[in-house]
């Protein structure tokens, strides 16, 4: 289990020779705790898609130090990589990473099948609660972006974690949607004792009372 | 077929896939057809005579009629240094004959015969047959001997017929105890024993006994008879010295580098020198092994390059399909897993390959084989074919997979 992330002195390489403003999380000291709601904001291009693909393991292009647990990330192998992605830390890239060949159902399972999280039955109801029940058996490929993210967002949640990192999560949903999705992630998050993490450029993931970080 | 497969089997080239296929098919057939090819044909030259290799000839000095006259159509010592300098030889000894009269008797159920014969001999090393099977101790009066298998064709064909005796088979001719007495030139001093027939050449003109076994007899039926020469003898005892006191060897037996080798040809015949037994077996043998040794080169060249074609297409197909392998990486899928569809690619494509190749080979050797049967080939075992070719086949394989988890890796981060 994985209770805490702690990012020390962090910095993306490419701003390493700029002047960056004052951040609560670049080039100082962050821990990041189970159970807590995180919302991080920060105009475009402020490094947080960055900052989620340094946590995830995806990207090592920083100065400074990610440690999971007081443990450096820097020394994990790419089989230890692999099993925090699939038992410790859930991502919903900004990108979504769907398969646009394979239908909504099909990428969700694509995930569920990996780690056998929730029942069949259970992604049903997700997927009705959020309005692309109808779209289950469409190529992602043919949905439009709300959708995918939808789908995404389920396909997320599809897993163990004790830390979720949702980039952008509800950029192109309306106010409806992001509640239920909020709802939906903060149930599955309290259920396993799980933090959220998720970051915005002006159309927030709205969670209840979430602690506020400015990149 | 799950997700996995259906995703990343996506941009497959079943024309690179078939290239593979027909290519890696054709590498290994040629290679697995030029090895039993080999394996079959090679007995007609070898199975007959394991007692002397191929590569060792038997020479001698052309009989003309002047060697009637003046006698003596043997080696002299500087004869002997010249073939030993000679750049394909490995190394040569002379023939030890023997300086006393030998005669044989065999009984046959009442009815016997009895032969004045000779012995020879050359040093063990060059005889190709078990030491059990080959030697002989002071004290024993048991002698094993190589004969020739003129003599029993000879003997079968033409003295059995014409004297109303049985013919015999190789295997009965060796139970039969062969009654030999050795006496000096006098006939005086006989020692009686046995003769054990241990094989039979095509290749030796000659009855052979152990160096071990001539040394002795030749040494006792001299001092026998010339008890005061004793000492000289007793010095010179080095079987393939040319200074033995027996007669200066007609024969000698070389050990050449190849023996197709023009160069040997070309010494032979400006000494007019001839090669004993069965001439060609040993070039046929060598040439045998040339073409198959080519053929073998050749398909594994092409083996090779089939290995890289794979490779190629497999690496192409994952280039392609690398924005999926990384989101599949980034769900947490094992690179085992992720890898696993390519994987399976190339197992059922060169296993594919290499059982078309192992079916090639067994239609080619029966194709071959009544017409080689023929030509005296016995059938040698198929084993070596399929192990190969599972060796072959093994090696493709797992080239192929480290380049698929290579590969996986390069896609687990993508840089930027």
């Amino acid at each position: 289990m994985i209770t805490t992330i702690s990012i020390e002195h962090a910095l993306p390489r490419v701003f390493v020779s700029e002047k960056i403003p004052a951040s609560d999380v670049w080039q100082t000291s962050l821990t990041l705790k189970r159970a807590e709601r995180y919302l991080i904001e920060a105009a475009s291009g402020g490094g947080k898609s960055s900052l989620c693909a340094y946590i995830f393991g995806a990207r090592t292009d920083y100065e400074g130090r990610i440690l999971f647990n007081q443990t450096d990330v820097a020394g994990f192998s790419i089989e230890k990589w692999q099993e925090i992605r699939r038992r410790h830390i859930a991502y919903l890239p900004q990108e979504l990473s769907l398969f646009p060949e394979l239908t909504a159902w099909e990428n969700i399972q694509l995930k569920n099948r990996l780690t056998s999280h929730v029942p069949d039955s259970r992604i049903e109801e997700w997927m009705e609660m959020i309005g692309i029940a109808a779209r289950r058996d469409y190529p992602c490929g043919r949905m439009s972006i709300g959708q995918q993210q939808r789908v995404a967002i389920i396909r997320s949640i599809c897993q163990p974690f004790d830390f979720i990192l949702l980039d952008e999560p509800v950029s192109h949903l309306d106010e409806e949607n992001n509640r239920i999705a909020a709802r939906m992630i903060s149930e599955e998050a309290n259920r396993q004792g799980a933090a959220i993490v998720s970051t915005s450029v002006g159309n927030p993931l709205l969670l209840a009372d979430p602690i506020r970080l400015s990149l | 077929m799950s997700f996995i497969s259906r995703l990343l089997r996506k941009n497959i080239s079943p024309a690179r896939i078939a290239g593979f296929i027909l290519s890696n098919f054709i590498g290994l057939a040629i290679v697995l057809g030029g090895l039993i090819f080999y394996l079959d044909a090679r007995s007609i030259w070898d199975s007959e005579d394991s007692f002397i290799r191929s590569d060792y000839l038997v020479i001698n000095k052309k009989v003309t009629s002047e060697h009637t006259l003046k006698g003596a159509s043997s080696f002299s010592e500087e004869e002997f240094n010249e073939i030993l300098n000679q750049p394909w030889v490995r190394k040569a000894a002379p023939f030890t004959a023997a300086a006393y009269r030998v005669r044989a008797s065999l009984n046959q159920g009442g009815r016997g015969m009895s032969t004045a014969m000779f012995f020879e001999s050359i040093p063990d090393e060059y005889v190709d047959v078990p030491k059990s099977q080959w030697s002989w101790r002071e004290g024993s009066d048991e002698v094993p001997l190589i004969i020739s298998k003129d003599y029993l064709t000879l003997y079968n064909f033409g003295f059995a017929s014409a004297a109303g005796l049985p013919q015999m088979s190789e295997g009965l001719m060796s139970g039969i105890p062969l009654s030999i007495t050795i006496s000096d030139e006098e006939g005086n001093n006989a020692i009686r024993l046995n003769g054990r027939v241990a094989g039979y050449s095509n290749r030796l003109n000659t009855i052979l006994v152990p160096q071990n076994f001539m040394d002795w007899s030749n040494r006792i039926l001299k001092e026998n008879a010339n008890p005061s020469d004793n000492s000289n003898s007793s010095n010179n005892s080095n079987p393939s010295d040319i200074s033995n006191p027996s007669p200066s060897p007609a024969r000698i037996i070389i050990d050449v580098n190849s023996p197709g080798d023009v160069a040997i040809n070309d010494f032979l015949s400006a000494h007019n020198y001839e090669v004993a037994g069965d001439k060609t077996a040993a070039a046929a043998s060598f040439l045998l092994k040339l073409v198959v040794g080519i053929v073998l080169a050749i398909g594994g060249v092409i083996t090779v390059l089939s290995l890289f074609i794979l490779m190629l297409s497999v690496s192409l197909l994952m280039e392609k399909n690398r924005d999926k392998l990384h989101s599949l990486l980034m769900l947490g899928y094992p690179l085992g897993s992720v890898g696993a569809p390519y994987c399976r690619i190339v197992i059922s494509a060169s296993v594919g390959a290499g059982l078309l190749a192992l079916v090639a080979s067994a239609l080619l050797r029966h194709a071959y084989l009544e017409p080689l049967r023929g030509l005296g080939a016995g059938t040698g075992s198929f084993w070596p074919v399929i192990i190969l070719d599972i060796i072959l086949t093994a090696h493709i394989i797992l080239f192929n997979i480290l380049a698929v988890r290579k590969k996986v890796k390069a896609s687990w981060r993508i840089s930027r």
